[in-house]
């Protein structure tokens, strides 16, 4: 049942992302996004990351999306016209480079695969065997809190005061120009 | 016969397997039914008291003519948008202006997975349940904007834009709210946090972080009197909560005189209903996480009082229920109140609100929140 539900969420994120690449329509390419990020957060749910899952929620469809949609909507017909109607290529480079850039992602994925030894390592299996594991029903925001004050504090700082820098930023570009 | 024997036992086994899946789905199949259906109940009865209170205020009757003081009035309308046919603006985009509903209407109606109705009696009992909140209801703006852009007509984008911009600046006031009170509470749990503010409190409950309430109960030991500040947050959270809902006196983005009907104009029938279901529906979902976090969620009104435990007596899952149902619904009761009393805000003046009074005032409160936490209750 769960491994259903799982394939479901792997199908539906994959299926719309490659839809949202390819679809004409801009406007319900940005719409079908919605469709990814939230089957993206479900794939958290499954690796017991709900804090992830509902931040991306959030994050994602409740402001960044929001944003690209204002965007898009806000901005001149005409430049999204010829940004609709570029003519079969990838990147707007030739077909050759495009080719060389899919097969050399490919590489690195299959190269990933090859790499990877079919079994678990050994840190996770000791950890299991330790039964130093996260249950569904543990309470991992408080976790969470814990090692950001402590052991990633200084990130977390960097973080709140890049975060900061941006929203001045963002007051000073849309403030009235003086009048002189 | 051992072969047969435990050919018997994996059938067994597969029986209770078999039972408790189908048990399982049922629940999950029922709880979910039931709240839809107390949505739409809900809805019914609301329009009805919205139409009857407008009539109050305004010194008139309301509905009288459907049913004993028009008591069938809303009945017979929903029956008149099922009947309706599908009609789609030739212009819009089919796949969008479908979906809209769909959307706004579901974004509210998970919202009301994690809250609890009374003691441990709640659809799913997560530990990040305030901010699963507040993250699906960020999804409505989707919904909306869907709406606005599908229909194709100008009247609903502007509604749409109008909508989103109010939505997205006054999630922060509510954010900034939420976050004074969990503060407190210490955690996200909606369940523990109305655990937290009754008899049944694992920890002790101060009123006015002084007086050890926890075996008194009652309204004394509500969020809103353990610590004072949050009488000024929850007034925050409120206010904010009205321009979530699109609701008077921030109703700008369907504002009938300038826009028609905002980002629904072109919907009609059963779609009209479910954007208009959604609406109530958000309603009570805002006025109920009020009460959950403020207003002591399922706990009883009545204070124990020496050896008349009258908080003991009221606290329960049916006492929950009577209790959640009543303090949600008073709340419900003044959104409606406001509406009719209170004329519509011009935009700009909703937005210096937002951003030049409740914001800061919410920080302020926040800050309040962290040294309360530290220095009173130690």
């Amino acid at each position: 049942m769960e491994e259903l539900v799982f394939y479901a969420f792997a199908i539906l994120a994959v299926g719309s992302a490659l839809l949202v690449v390819n679809l004409k329509n801009t406007a319900r390419a940005l719409f079908l996004f919605f469709v990814t990020l939230f089957a993206m957060a479900g794939l958290f749910i499954f690796a017991l990351a709900d804090f992830v899952a509902i931040t991306q929620i959030m994050v994602y469809v409740g402001g960044v999306l929001i944003l690209m949609l204002f965007a898009f909507m806000l901005s001149n017909k005409e430049l999204l016209k010829a940004l609709q109607h570029i003519p079969g290529r990838f990147l707007t480079m030739p077909n050759w480079q495009s080719l060389l850039l899919a097969l050399g992602f490919f590489g690195v994925l299959l190269w990933g695969v090859v790499e990877w030894q079919q079994q678990t390592p050994d840190w996770i299996v000791q950890n299991i065997k330790q039964g130093n594991v996260i249950q569904p029903h543990d309470n991992n925001i408080q976790q969470l809190g814990l090692k950001f004050m402590t052991q990633y504090i200084l990130p977390f700082e960097v973080i709140s005061v890049f975060l900061l820098m941006v929203l001045i930023g963002a007051a000073h570009l849309s403030r009235k120009e003086e009048q002189k | 016969m051992v072969l047969l024997l435990r050919f018997a036992y994996v059938c067994i086994q597969l029986r209770i397997i078999l039972k408790s899946f189908v048990s399982q789905l049922f629940i999950h199949i029922l709880v979910p039914v039931a709240i839809f259906g107390f949505i739409a109940l809900f809805t019914l009865f609301a329009v009805y008291a919205e139409r009857k209170i407008a009539g109050f205020v305004q010194d008139r009757l309301g509905p009288m003519e459907t049913g004993k003081y028009g008591l069938l009035q809303t009945i017979a309308d929903i029956l008149k948008l099922l009947q309706k046919e599908f009609i789609t603006p030739k212009a819009a985009d089919k796949i969008l202006f479908a979906a809209a509903p769909v959307i706004i209407f579901g974004a509210v109606y998970i919202g009301y997975a994690v809250i609890p109705w009374a003691p441990d009696f709640l659809p799913a009992n997560t530990h990040t349940g305030l901010f699963f909140i507040m993250a699906v209801v960020s999804i409505d703006a989707i919904g909306i904007l869907m709406a606005g852009w599908g229909s194709n007509n100008k009247y609903s984008l502007l509604g749409s834009i109008r909508a989103i911009a109010q939505m997205v600046s006054y999630e922060i006031p509510v954010g900034l709210s939420l976050i004074a009170a969990v503060m407190i509470t210490q955690t996200l749990n909606l369940n523990e946090i109305a655990l937290q503010q009754g008899v049944l409190s694992p920890e002790p409950v101060f009123f006015l972080g002084i007086w050890d309430v926890s075996n008194v109960g009652g309204f004394l030991a509500w969020n809103i009197f353990q610590a004072p500040h949050l009488i000024i947050v929850y007034i925050i959270f409120f206010i904010a909560s009205l321009a979530e809902c699109n609701r008077a006196p921030f109703d700008i983005p369907e504002a009938e005189s300038e826009l028609i009907g905002g980002f629904h104009t072109e919907y009609g029938g059963i779609r009209f209903a479910f954007i208009f279901l959604a609406e109530y529906a958000m309603m009570f979902l805002v006025a109920m996480l009020g009460v959950v976090l403020f207003l002591g969620g399922w706990n009883t009104l009545l204070p124990n009082i020496g050896p008349l435990k009258l908080a003991d007596w009221t606290t329960g899952i049916g006492w929950g229920i009577f209790w959640t149902l009543l303090k949600s619904l008073t709340i419900v009761g003044v959104q409606i109140w406001i509406r009719w009393t209170l004329p519509r805000f011009r935009a700009d003046q909703l937005m210096s609100l937002c951003w030049k009074v409740m914001i800061p005032l919410g920080f302020v409160c926040m800050a309040i929140s962290g040294l309360w936490r530290i220095l009173v209750m130690v």
